[in-house]
């Protein structure tokens, strides 16, 4: 694996230049939590662990922050709070001002054929446009390909919430291997089916056949994310929740 | 300015089948409280009440004033309430919302109308001087059921506390530190505490048709934000009802309440017995073994 976590850094503290990878060709890119004083300073902003990939030339900061800042790209797990005739207003956070999710920005939507939602409906998107002066924008559909690559409207389910730094986690490619989480491989080797859609913003949308089910993988991943457990202690909670239903 | 939360329609629903099926989110009984957690401070008075991720800290404090000229032989009993933005960003600095009012005026109903505390054994001097006993209730942590939670620590902290001694000769009162004399505790004639109950109502039952009410009790911040009414019933341990607050919300049935009455008594009881027992551990831990321990001039110093 080539990414390293070296240290724990604070705010503030000024990073050596061995903490920092360096590529021959490549430009240093800074991740979440790092900050460039020109000329030649990086500071950290938050507290947590410095994080580099050397082989992309990249290093970032990893946290596990309590509010939750839009930036691009971001899938985000949001709330309607009310349609106009050219967006409909979004939440991705209680007491934070309100995305904005344009009517067309759905797969194949046109004027007579865009989804009606009706407020307090979710839907998974994608941050569009994330600037600390404006309201995020959202977007249910790829701009490049016209497909809506699995975003769109959240039907049934239930929404749970649990921390950032969990969302991240199990946003990972290899959630097991790299953020330590095997609670839902646990579910899905015994044959449990469900489905699952995590938001960037804290947010944890799962459905299944039944609702004790739905309740007990939603209940398990806040608890793993609550009491920090680890591997071998989510296999026996996942095995334990199992037993209920 | 912030944004009131409101649950997605996928919540409602879901919340709504899962009370079909009588399971509660967080999986507990309809009618089971959270995990309590009390502990008193190292001073006299001071109570920190956890009921789940709710928190509440209530500080007791005594001082000697001039009575209310209508009133010459009873002390003085205040209740202040805070809900800083500290406990939930729905809460805004000197802007009081409905709900820091209904828990100011449900504690005001339940312990300071229904004579819990004694005041007229507060009288020092009559017309001219008496005990000031003020309580501080400070939300931390807003999770549901603050009333109960508060008049829990509010009860607790009261019974915890200890005013200085006084002696009283003619018209000079001598008011003596906690070192000279052994403080008094208050006297309190009994010990209300307040059960909140939120009505669900499933529908489908029409008129005369029963068993669509769901109860439950201590409900979450996010179950009251879901809820079609609610009452609290304050009451103490002997079954002696101080008051029923039913502040609008679905119409209940009169057996239903009367159930919630019954449901309301035991869980007083056990939520006395559960202070009673923490207020025993907290006198012993006090307790240096009478009064030549506590008069020994030895340290504890480890050579």
């Amino acid at each position: 694996m080539a990414v390293s976590m070296e240290r724990f850094v604070l705010p503030g503290e000024s990073l050596d230049a061995e903490y920092l990878p360096s590529h021959p060709t490549l430009p240093l890119k800074l991740g979440p939590g790092l900050r460039h004083i020109p000329p030649n300073t990086i500071t950290p902003t938050v507290a947590g662990q410095l994080c580099s990939d050397k082989r992309k030339n990249a290093v970032w900061v990893e946290f596990n922050g309590g509010r939750y800042i839009p930036t691009v790209g971001d899938l985000v797990i949001a709330t309607i709070n009310r349609p106009s005739p050219e967006f409909y207003y979004a939440s991705l956070s209680d007491y934070a001002p309100q995305a904005t999710l344009p009517n067309l920005s759905f797969e194949g939507a046109s004027r007579k054929t865009r989804p009606q939602l009706q407020p307090g409906a979710l839907v998974y998107a994608r941050v569009s446009l994330a600037n600390k002066h404006m309201d995020p924008e959202l977007e249910c559909v790829s701009s490049s390909t016209g497909k809506s690559d699995g975003l769109g409207p959240l039907n049934g389910g239930m929404l749970f919430t649990i921390s950032l730094g969990m969302a991240r986690r199990l946003m990972l490619p290899r959630p097991a291997e790299q953020g330590r989480v095997v609670v839902l491989d646990e579910f899905g080797a015994a044959g449990v089916s469900f489905e699952i859609a995590v938001g960037r913003n804290g947010k944890l949308w799962v459905d299944s056949t039944s609702l004790k089910t739905t309740l007990a993988i939603g209940k398990a991943i806040q608890e793993t994310d609550l009491k920090g457990l680890n591997p071998e202690e989510q296999k026996k909670l996942a095995r334990k929740s199992m037993k209920d239903f | 300015m912030p944004r009131e939360t409101a649950p997605s329609l996928n919540e409602k629903l879901f919340f709504q089948k899962a009370l079909e099926e009588n399971l509660r989110i967080d999986g507990r009984a309809f009618d089971q409280f959270r995990a309590l957690e009390l502990e008193f401070g190292d001073e006299y008075g001071v109570a920190d009440v956890r009921l789940g991720k709710t928190r509440i800290h209530t500080h007791i404090s005594a001082q000697v004033t001039a009575p209310l000229p209508e009133k010459p032989f009873d002390g003085l009993f205040t209740l202040t309430t805070e809900l800083s933005p500290m406990a939930s960003p729905a809460f805004e600095v000197s802007r009081p919302t409905p709900t820091e009012l209904l828990l100011s005026r449900l504690l005001e109903k339940t312990i300071r109308r229904s004579q819990a505390l004694d005041t007229e054994s507060l009288c020092l001097l009559a017309g001219q001087k008496v005990w000031a006993v003020r309580a501080d209730v400070h939300v931390l942590s807003h999770d549901g059921n603050l009333v109960d939670a508060a008049s829990i620590a509010v009860i607790a902290a009261l019974q915890h506390f200890r005013r200085p001694d006084v002696s009283v000769e003619g018209e000079s009162v001598v008011v003596f530190g906690l070192e000279e004399r052994e403080p008094v505790p208050l006297s309190m004639l009994h010990f209300p505490l307040c059960v909140t109950f939120s009505f669900y109502d499933l529908g489908g039952g029409a008129g005369e048709e029963e068993g669509e009410m769901r109860v439950l009790i201590d409900a979450t911040s996010s179950e009251e934000m879901l809820r079609d009414g609610g009452c609290t019933v304050g009451m103490n341990r002997h079954g002696e009802v101080c008051q029923i607050a039913k502040l609008g919300g679905v119409p209940v049935d009169a057996v239903v309440l009367l159930n919630c009455i019954a449901v309301a008594g035991q869980k007083v009881r056990e939520i006395s017995d559960f202070v009673k027992g923490r207020l025993e551990s907290d006198r012993k831990k006090r307790d240096k073994g009478g009064w030549m321990e506590e008069l020994r001039a030895e340290n504890d110093r480890v050579s």
